[in-house]
This record gives C-alpha cells, sequence and structure tokens, in this order.
C-alpha cells in the first residue's frame, strides 16, 4: 500500500479502535436516517405506516446483518475479537480460580527459572559491546598452541596497526590494573583500577567522553611525556560529584601528577563485562603502571599484555579481514623467530572471545540455561496437561458453540487466548521471581582487590526474552489442547459433560506429558547432583592445606612500584618486611608469594624444555603454571615437600638457579624415575639450566573446575617480582597480626599502600564454599523445582481421572470389588507412565553427566551412585504421588459413586 | 448478499464512485439516485449499500462528513476523495475495456 493510502485509511482505522462506541452510535444514526427516509416515501405512496416500516426493514434485508458486515468492513475484527476473547477468558478463568492459579505459579515457576539464568548467558555471551554499531568490533589475537585467545605486544600493536587495512581503526587496551590513586599529592594513595588505552580507543570504538575530551594521536606518541588521564563516569560521579569543573585538575597516580582531560561517556566501561575502570590512560603512559618488570614494554616483542581491537570498515567481509591478519601473523613469525615462531595471528569475534575454551563461566551459564529450559517444559507440560483436563470438562460448552455455529478456528482462537492470558500472568510472576534470583546473584562478592562487577541483571533484553518465552509457552501447551477439544462429536458431546474423543488416542496425549514430564524432571535431578558430586570431587582433593591455613594466615599485597620503586629497593623493601614480621610476637612464619594458592589472579605461565625428555616432535618448549615465592612458603601455607628441600635463602641471585615441582609435574617428565637433580632449561633449548632440588605435593591450586596439573616453584630471589602477597601465619587467630603488620609496614614506608588484607579464610570460602556453593544452589533449585511440578503433575493426572472414573468405581465395588483392586487399577497406568519415564530419563541423565563432565569437570565415566539416589527417590515420590487421589478413589462409597452426576 | 442478474462484481463500486463524483450525497440520496438513473435496471439492495459504502470509505477512496440536509437535519454525506478519483478513472477505464470486449464478442456469435 503507498503511503497516500495510509493518509486516509489510518485515521479510521485509529477511530474506529479507540472510538469504537461513537462510531457505533454513527452507523446507527445513519441507518435510522435511511429508514425514516424509506418509512416516509412507503407513507407517501399510500402504505399504513406500519406496512411502510415492515417494508423499509425488509429492503435493507435484516439490519443486524448489515451491520456486521459494516463492521468487516472496518477491518479491525482481529482486534475487537481478541479483546472479546480476553475479557471472556477472564470471566472464565475467575471462575475457576484453583486451576487458574496453579497454572499461573506452574509458569511462573518456568519462566521464573529461565530468567536468571538467561542474565548470565546475556551478559556472559551476548550483550553486545557498549559502543555504536558494536557487531564491527572484533577482536585480533595472538595464537600459540598452549593460547589460541593470546594478547599483543606494544610492537607487534603498532605492526598491526600499520600493517591492516580492513578496520576504521586498530585500539589496544591493557587489562584492567591497580593503581594508586589520591587526588591531592599529601594523601595515602587509594587502590583503584585503571585501564591503558591507545591514544584512537575513544575515537575508534565511537564513544567521545561526555566533558573534555578524549586522547590525541599526539599524546600516545613519547614514552612518559603526555600524563593525561580520562576518568570513567562511574567514577566521576562517587569522587568528583559529578563536578564538572574536574577538567584541568591535576590527580597523582602511582605517584604522579596526571592531567584529567575528560571524563568517559555515560555507560561505557570497558569492553570486558566484568571491568569497570575508574581511569583511562594513555599508553605511552605505561612506565608509570605496573606491567611485567621482567620485559620491557615498549620494545619487547614478547611482552604480551594488550587486547587489541578493531573496528571494521563498512562492508568489509570478515573473511577477508581474518585473512590479512594471519598472513601478517606469517610475516611475524618469518621477520621475528625468536618471539613469534608457532606463533599465528587471528581475528575473533565478540561470540568467539567470549566463549573461550578455557573459560568455565559461559559453559557454566549455557549448562544452566539449558537445563532451566527443560525446567520450563515441565512446567508447560503440566500446564498443557491441565488444560488439556479443563478443556475436555467444557467438552458440552464447546459443543454447544459448535453447534450453533462458531468456526473451529475461531474457537480455537479463543481457547488459545485463555492460555496467552494464563501464561502472560504467569510470565509477569515469572519475571518477579527471576528478578529475586538475580538480586541473589548480584549480592555475590569476589574478594578482589579492585571491586569486580557483577553484570548480571534484569534488563529490557532478558525482560523481553522472559516474556516472549511466556508467551511462547502459552502456544506450547495451549495449542495440542485447543485442537484436540474442539473436535468433538457434536451428538455425544452435547449428551454429556465430559466427554473425549474416544479410543486410545485420546490417552496418548496425556501418557505422552506424564512420561516427558518424569523423565525430564529426573534428568535435572541428575543433572544437579552430578554437579554436587563434581564439585566435591575436585574440591576433595589437595584443599587439605588449606583447611588448616584458613585461620591462621593472614594476606597482604604489596606493589611498591605504586610508590615508586625500583626493582633494587622493591627487593630491599620485602626482604626487610618479612624479616620484621617474623620478630613479631604471635608469628609462627612468614612467606611472600606472586599469588596464594586458589587465589584470584591468574598463574604466570613458564616455559621451558626438560633435559633428557623426548620432546613432542611438533613443539619447541613446554609450559607450566608457576609461582615464585620465597623460602618460608612451603612452611607457612603447609604444603609438604615429599622429596628434597624447600628454597633456603641461599638459594639468592648469586647460587645456581633451583625449582621445585609438584608430584604431577615430576611424574609428567621423569615417569619411573627420581626427578631430584634432573634439570630443565627455562624458555628454551638455550636457556639458563634450573635444577630440581624439590618435590612438593600436589594441591589445588585455584580454579574450581580444572584437574590436576603441572606446577612449578622458583625462588623470588632469583626471579625478582615486584608485587608479590605477604602470607603471615600466626599461632591463633589470623587477623590479630593485622595490627602488628601494619606497624612495620609503616614503619618502613609511612606512603606503601597494602592492597588487599584478608585472612586465608576468606579467600577459602569464595573459591571452596561460596563459588561452587551458589552453582550446587542453583542447579539444585532447578531439580527441585522440577521434581515439585513433576509430583503436582502426576497428582493431577491421577485425581483427574478418579474424578472421571467415579462411578465405573462405584458400579465395580457395587459389584464386590476391593479397595484393593481399586487402588490398582487407578495406579497401575500412573506406574507404568512412571517406569517408562524412568528409563527416558536415566538415559538423558547419562547424556547430560557426559556434557557436563567434559565441558566442567574433566572427568569420565559414570557416577552410579547419582542414580542410587536419584531413581529411587524419584520413584518413591511419583508413586506417593499417585497414591494419594487412588486411595480416595478406594474409598468411595458405592452409594454416593452411583448417585455422581 | 442477493445477486442480482443485477450487477457484475465490482461495478456497485464503479457505480458509487461515479455517483459521488458528480456531488457528495448521504446514503439515501445515493439509493434514490441510483435507481433513477439506471431507470429501475440495475436493482441494488439497500441492504448491500451500506457496506459497500463503508468498505469504499475504509479503502480512502471516499470520505464522509457529517452535514445538514436541507430540511436540517443531520446527515452522513459521502464525497470522493483524491485516490478515489484516480480509481474511478482506472475502474472506469477497465469497464470500457471489459464491456467493449464482450459486446464484441456477444456480436460475432450473433454473425
Amino acid at each position: 500500500m503507498r503511503p497516500e493510502h495510509w493518509f486516509f485509511t489510518v485515521p479510521l482505522r485509529i477511530r474506529s479502535i479507540f472510538r469504537r462506541r461513537r462510531v457505533e452510535t454513527e452507523l446507527d444514526e445513519e441507518l435510522r436516517f435511511h429508514l425514516e427516509h424509506k418509512i416516509e416515501e412507503g407513507v407517501e405512496a399510500g402504505l399504513t405506516p406500519e406496512e411502510a416500516r415492515r417494508r423499509a426493514f425488509l429492503a435493507m434485508g435484516g439490519l443486524d446483518q448489515r451491520k456486521e458486515e459494516i463492521r468487516d468492513a472496518r477491518r479491525i475484527h482481529w482486534l475487537t475479537d481478541f479483546v472479546d476473547d480476553v475479557r471472556y477468558a477472564s470471566r472464565s478463568l475467575r471462575r475457576s480460580p484453583g486451576l487458574t492459579a496453579f497454572i499461573v505459579i506452574t509458569i511462573a515457576l518456568g519462566v521464573g527459572m529461565t530468567a536468571t539464568p538467561l542474565s548470565m548467558l546475556d551478559a556472559l555471551i551476548f550483550r553486545p559491546y557498549p559502543v555504536p554499531r558494536p557487531g564491527e568490533v572484533v577482536t585480533l589475537v595472538s595464537t600459540s598452541r598452549d593460547n589460541p585467545f593470546d594478547s599483543f605486544s606494544f610492537r607487534e600493536y603498532l605492526d598491526i596497526r600499520d600493517h591492516v587495512k580492513s578496520y576504521v581503526g586498530v585500539v589496544a587496551h591493557t587489562a584492567l590494573m591497580t593503581v594508586g590513586f589520591s587526588p591531592r599529592p599529601v594523601e595515602i594513595p587509594r587502590i583503584r583500577g585503571a585501564l591503558l588505552v591507545s591514544g584512537n580507543f575513544f575515537r575508534a570504538l565511537e564513544v567521545e567522553p561526555r566533558i573534555g575530551r578524549g586522547f590525541r594521536d599526539d599524546e600516545d606518541r613519547v614514552p612518559g611525556r603526555d600524563p593525561v588521564v580520562v576518568l570513567g563516569s562511574e567514577f566521576w560521579k562517587s569522587e568528583f560529584v559529578s563536578d564538572p569543573s574536574v577538567v584541568g585538575r591535576t590527580i597523582r597516580l602511582n605517584g604522579r601528577d596526571f592531567t584529567v582531560i575528560g571524563v568517559g561517556p555515560e555507560g561505557f566501561t570497558s569492553l570486558y563485562i566484568f571491568d569497570r575502570p575508574d581511569f583511562y590512560v594513555p599508553l605511552a603512559m605505561a612506565g608509570s603502571f605496573t606491567t611485567n618488570p621482567k620485559k620491557s614494554f615498549f620494545s619487547d616483542r614478547d611482552d604480551r599484555e594488550l587486547t587489541v581491537r578493531g573496528r571494521l570498515r563498512r562492508g568489509m567481509r570478515l573473511g577477508d579481514a581474518r585473512g590479512e591478519l594471519e598472513l601478517l601473523g606469517r610475516d611475524f613469525a618469518r621477520e621475528y623467530p625468536a618471539t613469534n615462531r608457532e606463533r599465528g595471528a587471528a581475528v575473533r569475534t565478540m561470540l568467539e572471545t567470549r566463549t573461550q575454551p578455557g573459560d568455565a563461566n559461559w559453559k557454566f551459564a549455557v549448562i544452566f540455561t539449558t537445563l532451566a529450559f527443560v525446567v520450563l517444559l515441565v512446567a508447560c507440560t503440566n500446564a498443557a496437561g491441565l488444560l488439556l483436563a479443563r478443556a475436555r470438562a467444557r467438552t458440552r460448552e464447546i459443543a454447544v458453540r459448535l453447534a450453533i455455529g462458531a468456526g473451529r478456528f475461531r474457537l480455537v482462537r479463543l481457547l488459545l487466548t485463555e492460555s496467552l492470558v494464563l501464561a502472560l500472568l504467569g510470565g509477569i510472576c515469572g519475571v518477579a521471581v527471576g528478578y529475586v534470583g538475580i538480586a541473589a546473584l548480584q549480592t555475590f562478592s569476589i574478594p578482589a582487590e579492585i571491586p569486580v562487577r557483577i553484570p548480571f541483571r534484569m534488563d529490557a533484553r532478558v525482560l523481553t526474552a522472559s516474556l516472549g518465552f511466556s508467551i511462547l509457552s502459552a502456544l506450547f501447551c495451549g495449542l495440542f489442547p485447543a485442537f484436540q477439544s474442539t473436535r468433538v462429536d457434536l451428538v455425544n458431546g452435547l449428551k454429556a459433560a465430559d466427554q473425549g474423543p474416544n479410543g486410545r488416542r485420546r490417552l496418548w496425549g496425556r501418557n505422552a506429558l506424564v512420561v516427558a514430564q518424569v523423565a525430564m524432571s529426573l534428568m535435572l535431578l541428575a543433572a544437579s547432583f552430578v554437579m554436587y558430586r563434581g564439585f566435591q570431587r575436585s574440591l576433595s582433593e589437595g584443599l587439605d592445606f588449606a583447611t588448616e591455613a584458613k585461620d591462621h594466615v593472614l594476606l597482604a599485597r604489596f606493589d611498591p612500584r605504586l610508590v615508586q620503586y625500583d626493582t633494587e629497593r622493591t627487593q630491599r623493601f620485602y626482604q626487610q618486611l618479612v624479616e620484621r614480621v617474623r620478630e613479631k610476637p604471635g608469628v609462627w612464619s612468614a612467606a611472600l608469594t606472586q599469588n596464594p594458592p586458589l587465589g584470584l589472579e591468574g598463574w604466570d605461565m613458564v616455559t621451558f624444555v626438560p633435559e633428557n625428555f623426548e620432546m613432542p616432535r611438533d613443539r619447541d618448549v613446554l609450559a607450566s603454571r608457576a609461582d615464585t615465592v620465597d623460602e618460608g612458603y612451603f612452611e607457612t601455607i603447609g604444603v609438604p615437600i615429599l622429596r628434597g628441600r624447600g628454597f633456603r635463602s641461599s638459594d639468592d641471585s648469586g647460587a645456581p638457579r633451583v625449582a621445585v615441582v609438584n608430584e604431577h609435574f615430576a611424574q609428567h617428565y621423569w615417569p619411573g624415575a627420581d626427578a631430584l637433580g634432573k634439570r630443565f632449561r627455562l624458555g628454551g633449548r638455550a636457556g639458563e639450566p634450573v635444577e630440581v632440588v624439590g618435590v612438593a605435593q600436589n594441591i589445588h591450586y585455584g580454579d574450581t573446575f580444572s584437574g590436576r596439573t603441572d606446577f612449578l616453584y622458583m625462588p623470588v630471589a632469583q626471579h625478582p617480582v615486584a608485587r608479590l602477597v605477604l602470607m603471615v601465619r600466626s599461632d591463633g587467630d589470623a587477623l590479630q597480626l593485622l595490627d602488628p603488620i601494619q606497624d612495620v609496614v609503616r614503619s618502613l614506608d609511612p606512603n606503601m599502600p597494602m592492597l588487599r588484607t584478608m585472612s586465608y579464610a576468606e579467600l577459602y570460602r569464595y573459591s571452596v564454599v561460596v563459588g561452587p556453593g551458589v552453582a550446587i544452589k542453583l542447579v539444585g533449585t532447578l531439580g527441585a523445582v522440577a521434581l515439585l511440578l513433576a509430583i503436582a503433575g502426576l497428582y493431577g493426572l491421577v485425581s483427574y481421572n478418579v474424578s472421571r472414573r467415579t462411578r465405573e468405581i462405584g458400579i465395580r465395588m457395587a459389584i464386590g470389588a476391593r479397595p484393593r483392586d481399586v487402588l490398582r487399577l487407578v495406579m497401575g497406568r500412573g506406574l507404568a507412565l512412571v517406569a517408562i519415564g524412568t528409563v527416558f530419563g536415566i538415559a538423558m541423565g547419562f547424556g547430560v553427566e557426559r556434557a557436563m563432565n567434559s565441558m566442567l569437570f574433566h572427568a569420565g565415566g559414570t557416577d552410579l551412585l547419582v542414580y542410587a539416589v536419584v531413581v529411587p527417590t524419584m520413584v518413591l515420590v511419583t508413586m506417593l504421588a499417585a497414591w494419594v487421589p487412588a486411595r480416595r478413589a478406594a474409598r468411595i462409597a458405592p452409594t454416593l459413586a452411583l448417585r455422581y452426576e | 448478499m442477493s445477486k442480482p442478474a443485477d450487477l457484475v462484481q465490482g461495478t456497485l463500486d464503479l457505480l458509487l464512485l461515479k455517483i459521488l463524483a458528480l456531488q457528495p450525497l448521504h446514503g439515501w440520496a445515493i439509493s434514490l439516485r441510483l435507481r433513477s438513473i439506471s431507470n429501475e435496471v440495475l436493482q441494488v439492495s439497500e441492504g448491500s449499500l451500506y457496506p459497500a459504502l463503508h468498505k469504499l470509505e475504509q479503502e480512502g477512496w471516499i470520505k464522509a462528513e457529517w452535514k445538514q440536509t436541507e430540511n436540517n437535519r443531520k446527515a452522513k454525506f459521502y464525497s470522493l476523495t483524491r485516490l478515489g478519483r484516480r480509481q474511478l478513472e482506472t475502474e472506469s477505464a477497465n469497464w470500457q475495456r471489459l464491456s467493449s470486449a464482450i459486446s464484441h464478442v456477444v456480436q460475432l456469435s450473433e454473425a
């Protein structure tokens, strides 16, 4: 249709919808006008007024029919009918409040259970970057065998930026870094998060600062020359109470004065969903921040600390961009074999970046969402069953409607509208349920130095999805009952109040529903049990040290670079710190480490070549997780050295290089031999030789889901690190050491910030108790809700059958059936269905178990205990659900039953 | 709707558009006009007149207005819109083509 056409018709439609009564009156008036003239004409022709009137109406050919035709002409029938249907549906649902409430609660549970995982899934995978046209933004990664999502070094970034042609702009940024911030030079620095970004960062992402300006290209040219900073919007609000005059002011970051040039745009944080940077600083200022101390940020091609992103040119094909970067990656490998051998480069989309195989969070969200959908499915089958029962009870009503000429399609629509009303009510309640779940997730706090933002929220996206799913579930659970119940045999339908189509087919649908319900609930229960057992298994090993250490160890992180210490001064600081702390009363031992076991910062990966080890043909070096620790480490954290020795203070920079490996490492590279005295070369075949002097017990290093891994310890005196954690073990409560340690730090340097001080119990609680606990609770809730729904469904089915067969049961009992026979009669079918459902459920459970094991727990096999617990529970509970109404049937007094109806 | 030998499908629309092209009229006047101009050959049931009018209105071809009649009563007057005028042109052209073709065929068979 042409727009010109709409000019005339749209106002008419709107008028017909919103001024319905007015339009009707006008129609009446118009027709009356006509009729009056017609009658007048008749009278003038000599007819009696009555006769004239009769003929006038006759000429019209049925006034009401004409009016209907005219209303049809308005083309808003679909709407007025819908409004009428909704009105009728609400009225008829109000008449059976119990059933309505039951269905609404069922759907609310189903939808509510999906809302929480959907918000997780959205945040972790689907929510677009907070920039204009987010689809154009891709991530450029360096790829190696061990890490297909590696970062680039500064030099590599410059080469990429200058050589690729597929992008409007290529930007780089670091991970969120801790920074010491003081609004005025005299104040002791506080810990905040900063992002180092390339000069074109805001421009290329098209997120220009809301106040002031972004970086100029020349501010990113010369290392250390331009100390300028853009504030994060939220930080500006909280710290500077949204004061626009902050632009131009000077603040101090890591002991250096920076000029505030702008405030970042509202709502923009970073491209990484968990980060909320307080400061954006140009890459050229990297010298003032905590980059890798062993490497030189600006010149080392293998100091890979930058995430590189590009905004594709309009109309650029992703495939071409991929090809271009792969070529460049090959050039790198050819030109710089020392740093880029076995390395490539690749373009990753947002989806690819967020679903890295090494990341467990998104996998958990996917599993959780899938399970939640199964719960929604169970809820829908429940609702479908109830609607089916209700529709059958209304056979007579439907037959009457069909008999007086209602179209079948029209009736199906009416019934579907009913289920739509139900589902939307359920959906709205479900959103409330989901909101509670998401609010619970948000209270989850992570003991990191910089507050981690929990990105899960009930936003418009999740809301739309939830309501969308409730409408889908309305279709799903309403369509089948609607079609079945409008296929009525009119004669029989008018005779009996409750009549289904004859034969086996009428039961097929309901039986399938029960089987599906039992199977799905069983699968969900099994899944939650597998999850529980998986966590239990992965947490049962290697945590003895932690249970002992948790109440006695205090942690405090330091980074002397924040107050401008050089390497030498840093080493002296740590040395004095540990010495003085050890002298304090109540201190049993003290140690330094890069990251405590179960800590939140990732481990360093160290590459090496073991001597006398046959390397796999296609690799030059091997990699292992590693920690740098001092001589007090093993004693303080309580990890036993099984063979050889731990580190000594004599293992300093002048002494031969030594290392301690864990049992797994020792067995991995020197199977069947003693690892002590064996050597490996650090970094590569030509690296410095390191001798293994001790073998430490395997422990749980951190990641809840990871299995046993290689682990390597190196002495901090031989590999100086600036950013270290002081661990202090006390005889009694760890927290009583807090004040003495603070005194020591103050006596060494009053300006030295203690980045994050906590008892080891806090870390333990987060990594071992709360984190897995949340996961188990989430899945457990799903399992419980599914079980509840299955019970309700089965109970409903059996009691409905009983009520239908009351008369039959009465007759059977009157002619001599015993209560036991009745019980068997009524329950028999229910139990058969449960049995079939159980078989399907076990099969599905196996599948889910396999999937979860391979995705999360890296374990194989079948945990028979899971089924030994779940299956009997399920059978018992469902039997009970069938037994209660069946017993009621067995107690029916024949006299009462025969009088029924 | 009564299907008189009367009207080929769609011709009622054409007639109404043509009548209204001459001057704006209310329903009763249209029915009188229909009767008189076709010499009572074309029997348009009064019943089908109003649905047809409303359909044309919803198509945007004619528009309605409440106005005083000469006897000082309020009545709904229909008049042609710009779109209606264009529609009338195409429909009359179609009709000319169709009727000449048919009369041509009819004459052929008699020859």
